[in-house]
């Protein structure tokens, strides 16, 4: 009984024709698009001209997996912010730090500057919007932690060290 | 089983006289429904009509209708506790001017014999006793204030990466401590150190 009156229901339908096009524009038409839009549209970054990688139905592509551009890459972050803890407290604490000591918060703040500004570049120039401005902030980045990293030399070398530097600088 | 053969191989001569043909199964039964759905009622119809397309030509589509698409909404839509006074911009806002300066000093520091600057630790305390107490204390805020932020805060989001204090709500009361805890810190190791 339920197959004979499927196929009956089936045949109507077949037999129907295509729905008449003013009713689909107007039931579409009293879904207005205005409702969607809750604030005024700003063009704060109009799309660039769009480029298709591939075929229309390829997947976006993953990039391929590397600890040490991921995992161990965050877990060194998170350690270099760490160390830098007790190697802040202790000027406070102690008053002073040895040259050693100096010597490392130099270097472990050049650390934690370098990854932080190479995240500031990650996140701010993306590689598929201008890849020729990535490749130059990423080697402007490198050669001025360079630079830097010299001049700390120089600085804990030849000066006081940074945390007596900055001591007697907020005592003058 | 004899009737039934005689009718096929009839069948096949029928068929097959026009001209000879391997899918001889497949096609008697494309037969029978092309007879049929000349004069039954049963014929389907299709009112969407498809289109070949070459790869290139369904990439045009594909880029001018993403050009249509709507552009991500402008930052002043969000909640302003997030986007204005969130703990995770400012760490980046505070760590960067930091590690702007110590760049630029650095570098500075390294060019200064060749420009002939004084950059030592002795012409910087001398410099910064000559001015004005309210000049001072106004420079040391500017540097005492971003520097206990940004120390509190790191504490606080290695803590997160840990797992403790990540509840929605603690995120936001702690935000608000965070806040309060390093102005007065800032004041106090600018004016009472």
């Amino acid at each position: 009984m339920a197959s004979i009156a499927r196929s009956a229901l089936l045949r109507q339908v077949a037999t129907a024709g295509p729905v008449p096009r003013q009713v689909i524009a107007s039931s579409s038409r009293a879904l207005p698009v205005a409702t969607f839009h809750t604030s005024a549209r700003r063009n704060l970054l109009p799309p660039l001209p769009q480029k298709v990688e591939g075929t229309v139905n390829d997947p976006a592509p993953v990039p391929e997996p590397s600890p040490s551009h991921g995992s161990y890459h965050w877990t060194f972050d998170r350690l270099v912010a760490a160390s830098l803890i007790p190697l802040t407290v202790t000027p406070f604490a102690a008053g002073s730090l040895n040259p050693t000591l100096d010597a490392l918060l130099c270097a472990t703040i050049l650390i934690h500057s370098h990854t932080g500004f190479q995240s500031i570049i990650i996140d701010y120039v993306p590689t598929w919007r201008m890849p020729r401005v990535r490749k130059l902030f990423n080697w402007g980045l490198k050669a001025a932690t360079a630079v830097v990293g010299l001049a700390l030399y120089e600085f804990e070398t030849t000066d006081v060290g940074l945390v007596e530097t900055v001591k007697r600088v907020w005592t003058a | 089983m004899i009737a039934q053969r005689a009718g096929t191989t009839a069948l096949r001569r029928v068929v097959t006289a026009g001209k000879p043909n391997a899918f001889f199964n497949t096609n008697i039964a494309k037969l029978g429904l092309a007879s049929s759905s000349l004069s039954s009622t049963t014929q389907q119809t299709r009112p969407v009509a498809t289109q070949h397309l070459t790869p290139s030509e369904a990439q045009s589509i594909l880029a001018k209708q993403r050009l249509q698409r709507p552009v991500s909404p402008h930052l002043d839509i969000y909640d302003k506790q997030q986007t204005w006074f969130g703990g995770s911009a400012w760490q980046r806002i505070t760590g960067a001017s930091f590690s702007g300066a110590l760049y630029v000093f650095a570098t500075a520091y390294l060019v200064a014999p060749l420009a002939g600057w004084h950059l030592e630790s002795a012409s910087l305390a001398a410099a910064m006793a000559g001015l004005p107490v309210a000049a001072k204390g106004g420079l040391k805020f500017l540097l005492a204030w971003p520097f206990v932020f940004h120390a509190t805060n790191g504490v606080r989001h290695l803590l997160f990466d840990i797992g403790v204090g990540f509840k929605r709500r603690t995120i936001v009361q702690t935000g608000w401590y965070l806040w309060g805890a390093s102005i007065v810190g800032g004041l106090y190791l600018a004016f009472f150190l």
